[in-house]
C-alpha cells in the first residue's frame, strides 16, 4: 500500500467525519456532551440539554484527535504537521457539508424527525453550538484548527525528550513497587495473598448488607453473567465450540423453576431447592438433545445450527402451542423464591447465593481445565483430526462440553427467574446469548477474572450508566468487531499459552531471570 | 508428559452416536408421514385453490430468499466464512428503496388533467429503476466496506474470529438503524401502477385466487437478477477471477489475480443482488423496519446450505425450496401459523444432520463442513 500521506490524512479525515456525522445521527453527541459535564461536575437533570460549552468540547477533542491519529510517527516536522491539518479540514470540510444538507431539507420543509427519529431541531441546533448557520463556518474552522493542534501535539509528545521524560518516569514506578514489595515484613511476604483472600471474603459477605437493593440488583446481575460466562466458556474456550443458543439453556432452566414454583399455569409449589436441581437436569437434557445429532459439525454451522435451536425454543414458548403447559406469551407470573427457615430470601440472600455459585462454577472450572477431560478438550480445540488421532473420542467430549456449559446455564436461568418472580419468552432471546458470548470474548477466553471483568464491563456498567442505556447494544456490536480485529485474546487474557509452551520448571527460570534483569 | 505413567491399552470403542442419526431420520420421518395422513386423508378440508396461493406466494418470497442466499453462497465460496451481516445489507437495500420513493412522491409534476401528479405516479417505471438502482449501490458500498472493515483484516486468523466480528457487525447495523430511523414499522409508498394487494384474479375451484402484481414483478425481476449473475460468473473475466480464488486462492494470486480486489467485487455482487433484495421485499410486503434483516437472513442461509453452500445453482434452487415448503409447509402439517420460522430452522438442523452438502453440492472436504 503506497499510498500518497496526503491522500492517507484526507482518508482519515473522513473517517472521522463519517464516526462525527454518526454520532450526531443517532443523537449521541447530546449523551456524550452530558457524560463530559458530568466529569466538570456540572450534572444536568435528565431529558434536559448540556451546557453548549460542553459540545464545543467534544468538537475539540474529537479535532485534536483526527490531527493525532493523521500525524505520522517518522519523517519532516512540517508534513507531520500538515498531514494533521488537512485531516483536520477535511473533517470539518465534510460535517460542514453534512450540516448544509441538513439545512437544506429543513429549509425546504421536510418532516425530517418522521425518517431520522434521533434527529430534533434542539439536537441540530446544539450540534452546531447554538451558532445556526455561522456554525457550519465554525465547525470547518474549529477542525481546521483542532487537527493542527492535535498533530502539533503528537509531534511534541512523541519528540525524544518527552519520550525520555516518560521512559524515566515508568521505570521509576516500576522500581518504587518493586522495592515496597521486597521490603515488606517477611510474614505478609507469605501469607499476605491469604491475607487479601480473606479481606476479600469479608467484604463480599458485608457489602451486600450496606449497599441497599439496587447495587446488589446489579451485582447480582454481574455474578449470574460471569457464572453463566464461565458455563459458556467451557464449551466456546475449552472445546472450541461456537455455541449462538445457550439462551434456550437459561430458558430451561428458568421455565423449570417457574412451572415447578408458581401459582399458573400449574401450581406445583415444589419450593426452590428441588427446582433448582431438576432445572439444571433440565438444562442438560436439552443439551443431550441438541447435542447428539449435532456435535458433529464444526465452527459456523454448529453457530448456526445452536442459533436455529434456541430461536426454535424462544418461538415455542411464545406461540399458543404450549400455552398449557408453559403458559405461552405471557410467560409465567409470581414465581416463589427460596426459603431459608421459613423466611422468604431477601436481596442479600440472593447476592449471597450467587456468590456461592460463582465461587462454585470457578472452582469446577479450575478442576475441570487441570483435568483429563480439560486436556482432551483442549487437543479438540487445537485441532481436532489430530486429537482424533491420538484418541480422544470427539463427540463425546464435545458433548460433555455443551452439557457441563448447560448446567451452569441452568442454574443461572434457575436463580434469575427465583430472583426477578417472572420469566417468559423475551427473557431467552438471542440477544441473550449474544451477551454472555461477548462477555467472554471481551473480557479474554478462558481468563476467569477476564470474564468476571467481562460481565461487569458488559453487564454492571450499562445498568449504572443509565444514560448509556439505548446505546448499549450498539456497543455491543462495536466492541466485538473492535476486539476482534485489536485485542482478539481479550481484556484480561489467560496465561495458559504460556504454560503450554514448555515444562513449568522452564517458566520458573524464566521468571527468575526476568528477575535477576531487574534488580 | 510422563511416558511411564501407565496408559491404557487401545480399546475397541463402539461409537454409540452413528445409532442416533438413523433413530432420528425415523422419528422425523414418521412425524411427516403422521401429519401429511391426518392432513390430506383424514381431514381434507383444503381445496386446490388454497394451494394455489400458498404455492404462489411461496414462489414469490422464494425468489427473494434465492437472491439473498447467492450472496451467503458466493461469500462462502470465496471465503469459506458466513457473513453473518448479510441480512443486514439486506435491510440497508430496503430502508435505501423506502427514502427513493418518499422522495420521488414528495417531488410534484403537476400535469393539465392532473394538478396533484407525483413524480412517483407519473413515471412509475422511472422511479422504481431508480430505487432499485440507489437501493443496490448502498448495499454494495455497505457490503464493500463490511468486508474492508470487520473481514479483510482477519483474513489470516483462525475461523472464529471473523465469525465473532461479523456477529458483531450485525449488531451493530442493526442497531445503527435502530438509533437513526426508530423501530417503528415502515410502509412502502408504491406507485400507483404497482400497489400493493391489486392482482390479476384466476377462478380456481369456483374461488378467487389473486395474483399480485407485485410478486409477478418481484419473481420476474428476481429470475432476471439470478440470470444475470450467471452470466456473469460463468462468462466475463470478473467471474473467472471469482471462480479461481474460490478455488484456490494463493494458487489465483500467482496467475496474476488480484485477490483482495476480488473478494471486495464478490461483497459488492452479493450486496447489490441483497439490496435488490430489500426493496422487492419492501414493494411486496410493504412493511419493514430495522429488525427486518435477520429472519430472512437466516432463512437465506438455511436455503444456501439446503442447496448445497458454496454452489450459486444451488442457492437458487435452495431458496425457491425453502420459500414454497415455509409457505406450504404448516398448513400441509397442520401446525399453527406462528410457527412459520421454525419450519425453517428444523429444515436446517434435518439438512445438516443427514445431508450437509446439500441438495446440489458435491461432497465437502472435512475442512469445509
Amino acid at each position: 500500500m503506497n499510498s500518497h500521506p496526503i491522500r492517507e490524512s484526507f482518508q482519515k479525515g473522513i473517517v472521522f467525519a463519517a464516526i462525527m456525522v454518526f454520532m450526531m445521527l443517532t443523537g449521541f453527541h447530546m449523551i456524550a456532551a452530558t457524560m463530559v459535564s458530568k466529569i466538570f461536575g456540572v450534572y444536568v437533570l435528565r431529558g434536559s440539554i448540556p451546557e453548549i460549552r460542553f459540545m464545543t468540547y467534544i468538537h475539540v477533542l474529537f479535532g485534536i484527535w483526527a490531527g493525532w491519529s493523521a500525524s505520522s510517527k517518522t519523517g519532516k516536522i512540517s508534513t507531520r504537521i500538515f498531514r494533521g491539518l488537512v485531516a483536520g479540514f477535511t473533517a470539518g470540510a465534510f460535517i460542514a457539508l453534512f450540516d448544509l444538507i441538513l439545512n437544506f431539507l429543513i429549509q425546504s420543509g421536510t418532516d425530517i424527525r418522521q425518517y431520522l427519529s434521533a434527529l430534533s431541531f434542539e439536537s441540530m441546533d446544539y450540534f452546531l453550538m447554538n451558532l445556526g448557520q455561522m456554525g457550519i463556518l465554525v465547525h470547518l474552522g474549529i477542525y481546521t484548527a483542532t487537527g493542527l493542534a492535535g498533530s502539533a501535539l503528537a509531534v511534541f509528545l512523541r519528540s525524544e525528550s518527552v519520550q525520555h521524560w516518560w521512559q524515566n518516569l515508568k521505570s521509576n514506578i516500576s522500581t518504587f513497587i518493586t522495592r515496597t514489595t521486597e521490603n515488606l515484613p517477611p510474614f505478609l511476604q507469605k501469607y499476605g495473598k491469604y491475607i487479601l483472600y480473606l479481606i476479600l471474603l469479608a467484604a463480599l459477605l458485608i457489602l451486600p448488607t450496606r449497599w441497599g437493593s439496587y447495587l446488589n440488583f446489579v451485582i447480582g446481575l454481574v455474578g449470574l453473567y460471569t457464572i453463566a460466562g464461565i458455563g459458556l466458556n467451557i464449551i466456546v474456550g475449552l472445546s472450541g465450540q461456537l455455541v449462538l443458543g445457550f439462551a434456550a439453556f437459561f430458558a430451561m432452566g428458568a421455565f423449570s423453576v417457574g412451572l415447578l414454583n408458581a401459582p399458573e399455569p400449574h401450581n406445583l409449589m415444589w419450593g426452590f431447592w428441588p427446582a433448582i436441581v431438576v432445572a439444571v437436569l433440565m438444562a442438560i437434557a436439552a443439551a443431550v438433545v441438541l447435542g447428539l445429532p449435532t456435535m458433529r459439525l464444526r465452527g459456523d454451522y454448529l453457530a448456526i445450527v445452536t442459533l436455529g435451536f434456541g430461536e426454535i425454543t424462544r418461538i415455542l414458548l411464545k406461540s399458543d402451542t404450549l400455552i398449557n403447559l408453559t403458559g405461552g406469551p405471557r410467560g409465567i407470573l409470581d414465581i416463589h423464591g427460596p426459603t431459608l427457615f421459613g423466611k422468604p430470601f431477601t436481596d442479600v440472600y440472593y447476592v449471597y447465593l450467587i456468590f456461592a455459585g460463582v465461587a462454585l462454577s470457578i472452582f469446577l472450572y479450575n478442576r475441570l481445565q487441570d483435568s483429563r477431560t480439560g486436556r482432551a478438550w483442549l487437543a479438540i480445540k487445537e485441532d481436532p483430526i489430530a486429537a482424533q488421532a491420538t484418541g480422544v473420542n470427539l463427540q463425546k467430549y464435545k458433548l460433555l462440553a455443551l452439557c457441563i456449559g448447560a448446567a451452569f446455564a441452568g442454574l443461572v436461568g434457575g436463580i434469575s427467574a427465583a430472583r426477578n418472580q417472572f420469566t417468559g419468552p423475551n427473557d431467552h432471546t438471542l440477544m441473550a446469548s449474544i451477551n454472555v458470548l461477548s462477555l467472554v470474548i471481551v473480557g479474554g477466553m478462558n481468563s476467569i477474572p477476564g470474564i468476571i471483568l467481562g460481565a461487569f464491563a458488559l453487564k454492571g456498567l450499562p445498568e449504572i450508566l443509565r444514560e448509556v442505556q439505548n446505546y448499549r447494544q450498539l456497543a455491543f456490536g462495536a466492541l466485538l468487531i473492535v476486539m476482534m480485529l485489536m485485542r482478539p485474546e481479550g481484556l484480561w487474557p489467560s496465561s495458559r499459552p504460556l504454560i503450554e509452551k514448555g515444562d513449568r520448571s522452564q517458566i520458573e527460570e524464566n521468571k527468575n531471570e526476568e528477575g535477576g534483569k531487574d534488580a | 508428559m510422563n511416558l511411564n505413567e501407565k496408559t491404557k491399552p487401545p480399546l475397541k470403542q463402539r461409537n454409540y452416536f452413528k445409532i442416533i442419526r438413523p433413530i432420528f431420520g425415523v422419528l422425523v420421518t414418521l412425524f411427516l408421514i403422521w401429519r401429511l395422513y391426518l392432513v390430506f386423508i383424514v381431514q381434507h378440508q383444503y381445496g386446490p385453490e388454497t394451494w394455489t396461493r400458498l404455492l404462489i406466494s411461496g414462489l414469490i418470497i422464494g425468489g427473494v430468499y434465492s437472491l439473498i442466499a447467492i450472496g451467503y453462497t458466493l461469500v462462502y465460496g470465496v471465503l469459506l466464512m458466513i457473513n453473518f451481516a448479510h441480512g443486514e445489507v439486506m435491510m440497508i437495500g430496503a430502508f435505501t428503496g423506502f427514502f427513493v420513493f418518499e422522495a420521488t412522491k414528495s417531488i410534484s409534476v403537476p400535469s393539465a388533467g392532473n394538478p396533484e401528479l407525483v413524480f412517483s405516479n407519473a413515471y412509475p417505471a422511472l422511479s422504481i429503476l431508480i430505487a432499485f438502482i440507489a437501493g443496490m449501490a448502498i448495499a454494495a458500498a455497505a457490503g464493500y466496506f463490511l468486508e474492508k472493515i470487520a473481514y479483510r483484516p482477519l483474513r489470516k486468523a483462525p475461523r472464529l474470529i471473523p465469525l465473532i466480528s461479523a456477529i458483531g457487525a450485525s449488531i451493530f447495523l442493526q442497531n445503527a438503524a435502530l438509533l437513526i430511523f426508530s423501530p417503528q414499522t415502515r410502509n412502502y409508498t408504491n406507485p400507483e401502477a404497482l400497489s400493493r394487494g391489486d392482482g390479476w384474479k384466476i377462478l380456481i375451484n369456483g374461488t378467487d385466487v389473486t395474483l399480485p402484481y407485485t410478486g409477478v414483478f418481484t419473481f420476474i425481476l428476481s429470475i432476471l437478477l439470478m440470470v444475470g449473475l450467471l452470466f456473469v460468473v460463468q462468462k466475463t473475466r470478473l467471474g473467472k477471477a471469482m471462480r479461481a480464488v474460490a478455488m484456490d486462492k494463493d494458487t489465483a494470486a500467482l496467475m496474476g489475480i488480484d485477490v483482495n480486489q476480488t473478494i471486495s467485487n464478490t461483497f459488492i455482487i452479493s450486496g447489490a443482488l441483497a439490496g435488490a433484495a430489500g426493496v422487492m421485499w419492501g414493494l411486496h410486503n410493504g412493511m419493514f423496519h430495522y429488525f427486518v434483516g435477520f429472519l430472512p437472513g437466516i432463512k437465506a442461509f438455511t436455503a444456501a446450505v439446503l442447496g448445497g453452500i458454496g454452489n450459486i445453482p444451488g442457492a437458487m434452487l435452495g431458496g425457491m425450496l425453502l420459500g414454497m415448503i415455509e409457505s406450504i409447509g404448516p398448513t400441509a402439517l397442520d401446525i399453527s401459523y406462528q410457527l412459520k420460522d421454525v419450519v425453517a430452522f428444523v429444515i436446517l438442523i434435518v439438512i445438516l444432520i443427514f445431508r450437509p452438502s446439500g441438495i446440489l453440492g458435491e461432497v465437502l472436504a472435512e475442512e469445509k463442513v
